[in-house]
């Protein structure tokens, strides 16, 4: 029940991109198509899992016994930024249909502000290991929904006459605040 | 002269936020109010100028192979030193922005201009340019922060403005009222760039949209 | 207190370039190191100019297929092509740089659109509704889906009319693969004459719908005396490089003999990089005729 209770809120009511304001450059560079926002969306479920669980790590064993917590930005910057490194070595050599699917979004993850954030996040809440990476899922899920559902919004918006002045990067933005104003009305669900 | 020029692009040719569709978190996040948006800014220039400062002084002893791991522990840190600040002499502040203090690290302005500019660039010129860039980032997120406050809460800087019996529109302070409105500040933008552009008589540009303008992935790339 | 976060950081970095450097060596993939530098000296747009997936397609296929020549990006032109063959060692013949010509000149033939059109606004949906919006059914119908295909900005629609900007474009032939009425052709740079008539139509068929529109005279076949023109399913075609290397000293008879003014030389338009050929359209004439697309 209480997984359930997860999902709902990182997807829905707080969903990362729509009501946190977290992750928005990919949200409007890499919603113009779909199986981009697909490919996106499941290297950054991919690697807010991993990261999550090694900054959650990093912070219990290393941070809070040495009064460290006031170089917590920093050393979960360098672990994301290794970790992102390491995952694509890793995948290129180990799991290479991955590879080709997620490998040209895992760069761009580095200076996502999403995976920093779900990193930091966990760590305010106070959550422990396990129910960390699920938060990290569910906000990962969460992405995903909101970049598929943009995309998709996207290609129609692509066949549309605009003012030339809103083509592009504004009218997107105005279309976000539309969605998320209709995530808006999940805010019930979280009582 | 050209550290007037580098100083200046970043007011309006260059301006973050709205030209360069830059650092668009936490222009989104913290403009609920014209405070909120001021204090950041204020951050991000202190970051920007001494990150770019910094970057520009040791450029020439980077390997150029683990330059954006070391641009990052640079920004890391100093972001580190803005936290601790914030802590001691801002703490309703620090409490307000949260979560997008430390991220202030992943905010595309700062690796982007520190590979585009700090990394070719003198001192002076990098400082003129961080500093530039920052003051146009602080008033963007001033200027979006008062709009959403005023009309959303009536307020600005905490100060009543509107007149009497105003109903607020509350949607402005929140999520949606965030993006609509850089949304349309953005289509604004590139209304006055067409119109200057005919006045000129010149070919219209188009804006560096959306995440393309960013260099960030790019660099990580070729890292 | 800074002893130790010194100490901290010191030794996370450490342990992150450590972990790094020993996944680099163990996670190490062969890779043709030449692929890497022929991809670095692609310019990274991503066309499909080439006819290969992307530029890491080309980059992969011309270091290890001996036959694929090292010209074929025509996005970087011939610097790039130079430094691909230098990568590759083969050797390389100069690919001719091609922009895309409109073979379309409706407003100033005057062409009338057949009814309002209210549909999508895409060429390729218009061009299905009964043979598209102009009454010449091979008219440039300007929903600009060639504007949508280019990834280097150099096509723009006004006044209902496609337009190649030569400085952009690079001869990808994006565009020519997007536009529903292959009006778009892929010409050489250096190119004298420009054909600018796509219709397939006759004499009168042609004369009722468009004041420039070829009639099928023949006039410029007989009188080039390079025989670079001929008509080809009832189009003319220019063998543009049988007319290079005549050279100017035909004095461009089919250009002052055509008497639609369909064959155009470039030499006037050449100096402005925007696509010249289209006298400025009269302001009165176009805003006079409806609107198709509202």
């Amino acid at each position: 029940m209480e997984i359930f209770a997860i999902f709902i809120s990182a997807i829905f009511v707080n969903n990362i991109v729509l009501a946190q304001y977290l992750g928005n450059c990919p949200y409007l560079g890499c919603s113009k198509e779909k199986s981009v926002a697909l490919g996106m969306g499941g290297a950054v479920i991919f690697v807010i899992i991993v990261s999550t669980c090694c900054t959650w790590l990093m912070q219990r064993y290393v941070l809070d016994p040495y009064n460290l917590g006031y170089l917590q930005t920093i050393v979960f910057i360098v672990v994301i930024a290794a970790l992102v490194q390491f995952v694509e070595m890793f995948l290129k050599k180990a799991v290479p249909p991955l590879y080709a699917a997620l490998g040209i979004f895992l760069p761009l993850i580095t200076t996502n502000c999403a995976v920093m954030g779900v990193a930091i996040l966990v760590q305010r809440e106070g959550f422990g290991l396990l129910e960390s990476m699920l938060w990290g899922v569910a906000y990962g899920l969460g992405f995903t929904l909101a970049l598929l559902l943009m995309a998709g919004i996207r290609e129609r918006l692509d066949t549309c006459r605009l003012p030339k002045c809103m083509a592009g990067t504004p009218i997107a933005l105005v279309m976000a605040g539309l969605m998320s104003l209709a995530f808006m009305g999940f805010k019930g669900m979280g009582q | 002269m050209t550290v007037m020029r580098e100083f200046t692009k970043g007011l309006w040719k260059e301006l973050p936020p709205f030209r360069l569709v830059l650092g668009l978190c936490p222009t989104l996040a913290v403009t609920n109010s014209a405070d909120n948006g001021l204090g950041m800014g204020l951050a991000v220039i202190f970051v920007l100028t001494l990150s770019n400062m910094l970057i520009s002084m040791v450029r020439s002893i980077i390997p150029k192979k683990v330059r954006i791991a070391c641009f990052i522990v640079i920004a890391a840190s100093l972001v580190v030193a803005v936290e601790l600040l914030m802590q001691a002499y801002a703490y309703p502040l620090y409490q307000q922005l949260g979560i997008f203090v430390p991220l202030i690290v992943v905010n595309c302005i700062i690796l982007g201009r520190a590979e585009a500019f700090a990394a070719k660039n003198g001192v002076a010129a990098s400082v003129a340019d961080g500093l530039g860039m920052g003051l146009g980032f602080t008033l963007s997120l001033t200027f979006l922060g008062s709009l959403r406050e005023i009309w959303g809460n009536g307020t600005w800087f905490g100060h009543a403005v509107m007149w009497e019996g105003f109903e607020p529109l509350r949607i402005m302070v929140q999520a949606p009222g965030a993006f609509i409105c850089l949304g349309l500040i953005l289509a604004g933008m590139n209304l006055i760039n067409v119109w200057q552009a005919r006045r000129k008589g010149r070919d219209p540009q188009p804006l560096t949209q959306g995440c393309g303008a960013c260099q960030a992935c790019h660099m990580n790339h070729e890292a | 207190m800074v002893f130790v976060s010194i100490l901290t950081l010191f030794a996370l970095g450490l342990a992150a370039s450590i972990v790094l450097a020993v996944a680099s060596r163990v996670f190490h993939v062969k890779e043709d190191p030449r692929v890497e530098a022929v991809l670095e000296a692609l310019p990274g747009a991503n066309c499909g100019g080439c006819g290969f997936a992307g530029c890491e397609g080309y980059a992969t296929a011309v270091v290890n297929d001996p036959s694929v020549p090292a010209n074929k990006c025509c996005a970087g032109g011939a610097a790039v092509s130079i430094a691909v063959g230098e990568l590759t060692g083969k050797t390389v013949a100069e690919a001719e740089p091609l922009y895309a010509l409109r073979r379309c000149d409706k407003l100033a033939g005057k062409v009338a659109p057949r009814y309002q059109y209210q549909g999508m606004p895409s060429c390729a949906a218009a061009a299905l509704m009964r043979g598209g919006t102009d009454v010449c059914v091979y008219s440039c119908l300007g929903f600009g889906d060639c504007v949508q295909a280019c990834p280097f900005g150099a096509m723009e629609v006004r006044d209902g009319l496609a337009r190649v900007d030569r400085g952009k474009c690079t001869g990808c032939g994006a565009c020519v693969a997007a536009c529903p009425r292959g009006i778009l052709e892929l010409t050489p740079q250096r190119g004298r004459v420009a054909v600018y008539c796509n219709t397939r139509d006759k004499l009168r068929a042609v004369m009722d719908v468009c004041d420039v529109g070829c009639i099928k005279c023949g006039k410029c076949v007989k009188t080039c005396p390079a025989r670079a023109v001929r008509l080809e399913e009832n189009r003319i075609v220019i063998d543009q490089l049988q007319c290079l290397s005549y050279g100017p000293s035909c004095g461009e008879v089919c250009v002052s003999g055509c008497p639609r003014h369909i064959l155009r030389s470039t030499r006037k338009s050449d100096a402005p990089v925007e696509d010249a050929a289209t006298p400025p359209a009269p302001a009165g004439g176009e805003s006079s005729r409806p609107q198709s697309r509202a």
